[in-house]
């Protein structure tokens, strides 16, 4: 029961982490049919903001100081700013491009960020210590569970309901739900496209400010490379909760994450390392028995 | 009064051309028919006018303002609401959701909450299922869904492209029948993109034929459809 | 098929031309002399044999693929095992099979073992992917490169993990990998002229027109990744013998990005693209090397921070694809002055350019 348990409270935690990053793809992907491949890099952006720019290999925590109450809304503001400044310095002349095309940039701003945080920061993983008492593990029912776990889920919870609450609830929210059905019919209605995508970068930015700090918290270490697995696990995700579905990648977030801790506990210890190869094989294995995802939208069949 | 000039406009989609220097004037609360063959770019006349084409040449006049060009969503808030072919209604919405984004651009909302009520009372079907998916909605409630929504931006013109596709006939005299109510009880101005030049003979109006993206020939509808000019012009003259 | 000598007859001068280049650059290298200069030529030779296999795929085919250079990464590994000391083998890849253990073969035949093994790899896995399309089948081949690398950074007793693997012989002279390349840009050009090449560039421009008249696209998809999927494996063991070390890092994102920013700078739907795309960004990465390790000035040396090289390049990608998405050659081959220029149907624009929403 307890063992249940445990490996229950790993899968919601990892598949808080992916549900998040793959919301953060789909809702970008849904307003303007980009795969944003910088948005691991926007990640790793986000928590080295935290930083002093420097490459000596220990950290100096500059806005990491702050007060957690401030912190936490700089961070949001940071990973905002970030999405919203990549959306108007590049993506909004790629509009009118093909998808694929589209792709490729976001590849190669994913590598220039990258490869600033580099400049500034040294490729070297500096440890970081953040709210680390959250990874002291407590018992609940029996089972030990890190508190930052039981944070990792409820935060998720919170930021589904407040972005389900946006989206049912509020004019822009409509709007944004009608542009990634039809963009150009809801256009035809008056709804103001620039408007539109900039607020899905922006949540799309934040949500990756929301995964760089669990993330960092997790690990305590800061990495230029930190975003790229997560982001690769959210492709996925939200390749197979039907591209453009912002319920199916959130859904897609979960199963993988669930996937990956039964893994974890059941595999044999020779074959755990290859955990991710595993779940990478199953995802692929998942595509053929159906290319469109498991919750395909209508939307997304027609134009992808 | 003209509420709306076209003036020479050209529109190519790589090497094809679809609209050749076509001009175009629209009357303020007169009914426009723009008929054709298919290819004769009468759809791309609707999409130029709406923003999601641009032209190459040629000027298009909105009440009084130059409008080719800008942005889809600044030409529909100056007053042009487009129910495209195809309807285009947001299926995952529901209706209700569908008709508020047409409000999108006015402030007052006490305003828009009235709008509602009264294409509800245009369409009583709507409102007995406003909570439902839009896409489970028939053709033809589809259509009536597409009309109210552009309705709701209380626009002054309305185009519509082909509003009779894929309904049955019966259906198309209810939306025909409904389309000229609105006209008369608010003083709309229509663009009706229609292919059966014997639809526009019924209802009534002006009409202008086109032919390889330009206009063949223009006219009193019923007149027209009367005559042997008409048939010429849709087939061509003397083209075997 | 009657058509097939005409088609000869009207892009032969292309591989011509594109060896020619290749010519030029080698004869470059021995005109300046041994020295540090002999690796970066080798460089160029490297990559023009993964671009041009990431052209077979990609321009052919018009499917963006992030994968390929998992098959580089086989190719490597592979050539390293069959050609390096036995006894190294048995200290630190104990894993191995025994043939493979006590084998220590020539270059050659390493180079050749791991052109098949990544060729068999590529057709199991296309068999697979190529049912994809478009973006599934492009964040699909993302996640083989991911489950390629995983497996190879994880394998301790037949990869060594993330450690290096080194005692691979190196192979310092240019010819070679010049032969290499010239062989690549020669097999990428018969390819595409040939009726699997000819068929999918149909299929990449008109989909639903290729497949009612006929056209089986995943199985040309997969024709086309096998053959690139080789070539990638070729350029592979061929990296692994010019350095003479390997790790799994190697072949991932950071490989992949600066091959495909190549064939998209020189015009992804064109075999001249991908060949002068690797040449002029490879002078660029060198200019900017020299720089980041410093140039003496005469006042005091001038150099630039680490990254900036990767920044650049970036940036160069994101202007080209800004203003002008069919890169340096506007996707059109290089021909002989005077012959009808554009052999590729992809140079023609679609119909679908007149559709353009403005913002």
């Amino acid at each position: 029961m307890t063992a249940i348990l445990q490996i229950l409270f790993d899968a919601l935690s990892l598949g808080s982490l992916y549900a998040l990053g793959a919301l953060g793809i789909a809702l970008i992907f849904g307003v303007m049919r980009l795969v944003n491949f910088a948005h691991g890099d926007y990640i790793a952006f986000c928590v080295f903001a935290m930083l002093w720019p420097s490459i000596d290999a220990a950290a100096i925590v500059f806005a990491g100081n702050l007060p957690t109450y401030l912190l936490i809304p700089l961070i949001l503001c940071v990973g905002a700013g970030l999405s919203v400044l990549s959306e108007i310095l590049v993506f909004r002349r790629f509009r009118n491009a093909n998808p694929a095309t589209m792709m490729i940039a976001s590849f190669a701003l994913g590598f220039v960020i990258k490869y600033l945080l580099l400049m500034l920061y040294s490729s070297r993983p500096k440890s970081i210590d953040l709210w680390s008492n959250l990874s002291q593990q407590i018992e609940i029912f029996g089972a030990r569970i890190p508190p930052l776990q039981v944070i990792t889920i409820c935060t998720t919870i919170v930021i589904l309901l407040a972005l389900t609450a946006f989206l049912k609830r509020t004019r822009y929210g409509l709007e944004m739900r009608a542009a990634a059905e039809n963009f150009t019919m809801a256009r035809m209605l008056g709804v103001r496209a620039n408007l539109v995508i900039m607020l899905a970068f922006a949540l799309s930015g934040m949500l990756a400010a929301a995964v760089g700090l669990i993330l960092v918290t997790q690990t305590g270490t800061v990495d230029i490379n930190m975003g790229a697995n997560i982001m690769l696990v959210a492709f996925v995700a939200t390749v197979i909760g039907g591209l453009g579905s912002l319920p199916g990648a959130v859904i897609a977030g979960f199963l993988i994450g669930g996937l990956s801790s039964l893994m974890q506990a059941y595999l044999p210890a020779d074959a755990r390392p290859f955990r991710d190869a595993f779940v990478y094989g199953a995802v692929i294995v998942m595509l053929i028995w159906r290319p469109n995802g498991l919750f395909s939208s209508k939307a997304a069949k027609q134009r992808v | 009064m003209t509420l709306l000039s076209i003036e020479n406009i050209s529109v190519r989609y790589g090497k094809l051309t679809a609209l050749r220097r076509a001009s175009i004037t629209v009357n303020e609360g007169e009914t426009l028919f723009v008929t054709g063959p298919n290819g004769a770019g009468k759809s791309t006349l609707l999409k130029a006018i709406a923003g999601v084409v641009t032209p190459r040449e040629g000027f298009i006049r909105f009440n009084g303002a130059h409008i080719a060009g800008k942005a889809p969503e600044d030409i529909a808030r100056m007053g042009f609401s487009m129910v495209p072919e195809g309807r285009e209604v947001f299926g995952g919405l529901t209706i209700e959701e569908n008709l508020r984004l047409g409000t999108g651009m006015r402030a007052d909302k006490d305003q828009a909450a009235r709008d509602l009520e009264q294409v509800y009372a245009v369409f009583p079907m709507l409102k007995d299922r406003k909570d439902a998916q839009a896409g489970v909605l028939s053709g033809g409630q589809q259509q009536m869904l597409v009309i109210g929504r552009a309705l709701m931006a209380s626009p002054k013109l309305i185009a519509i492209d082909e509003p009779s596709l894929g309904l049955a006939p019966k259906v198309t005299d209810d939306v025909y029948a409904t389309l000229l109510k609105l006209r008369d009880s608010r003083g709309l101005t229509l663009l009706i993109v229609e292919q059966s030049a014997t639809r526009a003979g019924l209802t009534g109006g002006r009409m202008v034929l086109m032919r390889a993206g330009q206009v063949a020939l223009e006219g009193d509808a019923r007149q027209l459809v009367k005559g042997d000019a008409l048939r010429q012009a849709y087939f061509g003259y003397g083209d075997h | 098929m009657q058509h097939r000598p005409s088609i000869i007859a009207r892009t032969w001068s292309t591989p011509v031309i594109l060896i020619a280049i290749l010519l030029a650059v080698a004869l470059a290298a021995v005109a300046a002399g041994s020295g540090p200069f002999n690796q970066t030529v080798i460089e160029i030779f490297i990559r023009v044999v993964l671009v041009v296999g990431l052209y077979v795929f990609i321009g052919n085919s018009g499917v963006i693929s992030f994968g390929h250079i998992g098959f580089t990464c086989l190719g490597a590994y592979m050539t390293a095992w069959l050609t390096m000391l036995p006894a190294i083998k048995k200290s630190k890849l104990k894993g191995l099979p025994d043939i493979i253990l006590n084998a220590k073969l020539q270059y050659g035949w390493g180079l050749l073992a791991a052109t098949v093994f990544a060729a068999i790899c590529a057709y199991v896995i296309g068999k697979v992917l190529m049912r994809l399309s478009g973006i599934a089948a492009s964040i699909a081949s993302f996640a083989v490169l991911a489950v390629i690398i995983q497996v190879y950074s994880n394998w301790d007793s037949v990869t060594g993990a993330q450690s290096s693997v080194v005692g691979i012989p190196i192979v310092r002279t240019i010819w070679p990998y010049f032969l290499c390349a010239v062989i690549v840009v020669a097999a990428a050009y018969l390819y595409s002229i040939s009726r699997s090449g000819l068929a999918l560039r149909a299929a990449r421009d008109e989909a639903t027109a290729a497949a009612a008249s006929g056209v089986d696209i995943p199985r040309e998809r997969l024709i086309a990744f096998v053959i690139s999927g080789a070539m990638m494996g070729l350029g592979g063991a061929l990296f692994a013998h010019s350095v003479g070390v390997v790790t799994p890092d190697t072949f991932y994102l950071g490989l992949t990005f600066v091959t495909l920013s190549m064939l998209v700078v020189g015009g992804m739907n064109s075999l001249s693209g991908a060949v002068l795309g690797v040449v002029v960004l490879s002078i660029i990465i060198q200019v900017l090397r020299w720089l980041e390790k410093g140039i003496d000035a005469g006042f005091g040396v001038i150099s630039i921070p680490n990254g900036v090289q990767e920044i650049a390049i970036g940036v160069v990608m994101i202007v080209i694809l800004m203003f002008r998405p069919t890169g340096m050659t506007r996707n059109r081959e290089l021909v002989w002055p005077g012959n009808k220029l554009s052999a590729d149907a992809g140079a023609l624009p679609s119909p679908a350019d007149g559709k353009t929403l403005k913002t």
